[in-house]
């Protein structure tokens, strides 16, 4: 994937199962990832690299997570913080911190959703992508007129299947997960018992996928969906 | 064992208590009567003055009118003895008044021209002239032989001579010793009396508190279950072994739940986790007939389920111990359904139900947006899970007297009559519910969380009806729900 390519990271994380996963999926995703077992040698990383974005785990064994945070801050360190915490909600002392263009995600998460948030902290850090117009394949959308077309004709779609597909069109060719597109589509900061994401996809799909074929909506069953690009 | 009875009794509370009370109680009682004795002493000493001054006056003009004949001496000792009779105070038991009273004449040279009293004349004569007259006052004299110091009054008459009478303190100490007397025996008899009731009532209350204090650590130790001996009656004592009690019933309450809490989510992690297990070990295994990808699928499923569980878990027990952090916004009710219903509709379609939402107006509450969010989505989340096809679901929002009402109802086959009284408790659910029983307990602790109050009941005829309601925000009012709500009942 060109676009994650030459990317480095910083992932500070004790739990060295939780590491090496964290690790893999990124490589995978092709990421340049260094790691840091603690916050003494986190802070010794980024004496020596330069990275695009860190990846902190709150409870480190010789630093709370957020006070390394913020002596990274203090070092001049910018780059955006994706912070894993084991808690639910976010923490006191966070909501006084400035989070600026960090992020959040509680444990467990799903991989697909990590890799998802720390590009999108990327991206918004280095601001390069036209958001208002998306063009893949026949599918044209804008964003500001909130219209999609199909080869030049206008899908007649309702207000949430807009953003649906707004939303996987702007990841195509990644994984979404099924509570990613709950909380960005619907608003939902939960994930129903029943497969009511499934029904919505399924629905778009009828009105954006030629008759007979094949869907471009394709469901990875326990991850979530990809957007696929020809 | 009786030994280690009184030392345990002599470094008891209740033995200083009363020690301490007895001394102050003595020691008061004590000062009083040193006032009353000092008053009464003064009072007598003034009368026997006044008589004293009163019969000086008159020996002295009897002696003054009576001619220095042969009958003077005897004139004079006649009146003398007879004024001696009249002592105040006077004991009659202890013999004549002769060595109780005396009477003095000194002539112009300095002889003792007159003596009426004990037969020690000349001793009494020297101690008497010894002592300088003091004008018009009585005054004390000390005579040899005698214990008691006399009270002497003088005065001269016309032929110059002086006349000196004198009266024994003795009958005037006595009265004072006998009081003193009686009162020490009563006072020793009150002071052992006052100890030994103090004592008594601080022994039995104290005991009381004592036996309070052995159960509370055999609870301690072992046994949750026991409670404290409370007495009737509205003394301190019997209230502070009723909170104890209070407090043990809540503690007992909440260590129960706690315990099925454990026990039920510690069953709710083991089935899981063991279809969990089962899953990822038949998809290593050679050989297998389905889609090892298949298994691995389903063991993530159960996975995200678990912990769905388990957050929803943690949020109830939050929203019922009020430690829900709120961050509390006006939100129009009536749009919110709205923009649910709107995501849910597919759903409904797909299982051949319809999901009709009757709005009029909006209706603004303050609430937290996202635990609103999902109290409506679990409602309906439930229609979904437990509806048979082809029947309707209507929500509708209205505005009530100072509330919001939120109503939810189906015409489907209603709730178990055994389970609709226990509905909005954890863990309870349907025979057919495959859900944890945890969806309308979240719904329950959120709405009370903000002041509400859900209630359910069966349709006459079939289905069910849930409501919600929610205080209305009224206009110009702000948010007057607590940031954050940290109250632990």
């Amino acid at each position: 994937m060109p676009y994650d390519s030459g990317m480095r990271l910083l992932l500070v994380e004790d739990e060295r199962e939780i590491q090496d996963f964290v690790k893999q999926s990124l490589i995978d995703a092709g990421w340049e990832v260094r790691t840091a077992d603690d916050a003494k040698s986190a802070l010794e990383e980024v004496e020596r690299n330069v990275f695009d974005g860190l990846i902190v785990d709150l409870g480190l064994p010789d630093l709370d997570g957020i006070d390394l945070i913020l002596r990274l801050r203090r070092l001049g360190i910018t780059a955006p913080v994706l912070i894993l915490s084991a808690r639910r909600t976010l923490d006191e002392r966070l909501k006084g911190l400035e989070l600026g263009g960090d992020d959040y995600l509680t444990k467990p998460f799903a991989a697909a959703e990590l890799l998802a948030r720390i590009r999108n902290l990327v991206r918004l850090a280095s601001q390069k992508e036209d958001t208002s117009h998306i063009r893949i394949d026949d599918l044209e959308i804008d964003a500001v007129t909130r219209r999609a077309t199909q080869n030049g004709r206008l899908l007649n779609l309702t207000p949430q299947e807009f953003l649906l597909l707004e939303y996987l069109c702007r990841n195509a060719g990644r994984v979404v997960t099924r509570s990613m597109l709950l909380a960005k589509v619907w608003g939902m900061q939960f994930q129903p018992d029943t497969n009511m994401v499934d029904v919505h996809i399924y629905r778009l799909r009828g009105k954006i996928d030629p008759e007979g074929s094949e869907s471009r909506i394709k469901t990875l069953r326990g991850v979530g969906y990809v957007f696929q690009t020809n | 064992m009786s030994s280690r009875r009184t030392r345990s009794l002599l470094h008891s509370e209740a033995w200083g208590i009363s020690l301490w009370a007895t001394l102050a109680f003595a020691v008061g009682s004590l000062l009083v009567f040193w006032g009353l004795q000092n008053f009464v002493a003064k009072d007598i000493q003034r009368r026997s003055d006044t008589w004293l001054s009163g019969e000086v006056e008159v020996l002295g003009d009897v002696a003054g009118r009576t001619p220095k004949d042969r009958l003077y001496d005897n004139v004079v000792r006649e009146v003398a003895e007879l004024a001696s009779r009249e002592v105040p105070n006077r004991d009659h038991s202890s013999g004549n008044g002769s060595d109780s009273v005396f009477f003095l004449q000194v002539g112009t040279s300095g002889d003792d021209a007159l003596w009426v009293g004990t037969e020690d004349r000349v001793s009494a004569v020297a101690a008497i002239r010894s002592v300088p007259a003091r004008g018009d006052s009585p005054y004390d004299v000390r005579i040899k032989g005698f214990a008691a110091p006399f009270r002497v009054a003088t005065i001269q008459i016309e032929d110059g001579s002086h006349i000196y009478l004198g009266l024994s303190e003795r009958d005037e100490l006595r009265v004072l010793r006998n009081l003193r007397l009686r009162f020490i025996t009563l006072w020793l008899v009150i002071v052992l009396l006052g100890f030994l009731v103090v004592f008594y009532a601080t022994w039995r209350m104290l005991r009381r508190v004592d036996k309070i204090a052995l159960v509370a650590a055999h609870i301690g130790r072992a046994d949750l279950s026991s409670r404290v001996p409370a007495p009737r009656g509205r003394g301190e004592v019997g209230r502070l072994a009723r909170t104890l009690n209070h407090m043990l019933d809540h503690i007992e309450a909440t260590v129960g739940q706690l315990h099925t809490i454990t026990d039920a989510l510690a069953h709710d992690l083991r089935s899981p986790l063991t279809a969990i297990r089962g899953k990822l070990e038949a998809a290593l295994l050679p050989g297998s007939s389905t889609d090892p990808t298949e298994r691995i699928v389903s063991a993530i499923e159960e996975l995200d389920r678990l912990s769905n569980f388990l957050n929803t878990s943690l949020d109830v027990s939050e929203a019922r111990a009020d430690a829900l952090r709120l961050s509390p916004a006006e939100i129009d009710l009536a749009s919110l359904v709205c923009a649910i219903a709107d995501f849910f509709e597919p759903s409904f379609s797909e299982r051949g139900c319809s999901l009709q939402v009757r709005i009029a107006e909006a209706v603004h509450v303050s609430a937290d947006a996202a635990l609103l969010h999902r109290v409506i989505a679990n409602l309906l989340d439930n229609e979904i899970k437990h509806l048979p096809p082809s029947r309707t679901v209507c929500v509708s929002v209205q505005k009530g007297h100072e509330t919001a009402i939120l109503t939810i109802e189906d015409d489907g086959p209603g709730f178990d009559p055994e389970v609709l009284p226990h509905l909005f408790e954890r863990r309870v659910k349907g025979k057919t519910s495959r859900g944890h029983g945890l969806g309308l307990a979240f719904v329950q602790a959120v709405v009370r969380v903000h002041g509400g109050s859900v209630d359910a009941t069966n349709r006459v005829g079939d289905g069910i009806r849930i409501s919600v309601s929610l205080p209305l925000l009224k206009r110009g009012e702000s948010s007057k729900l607590p940031a954050a709500a940290l109250v632990i009942r």
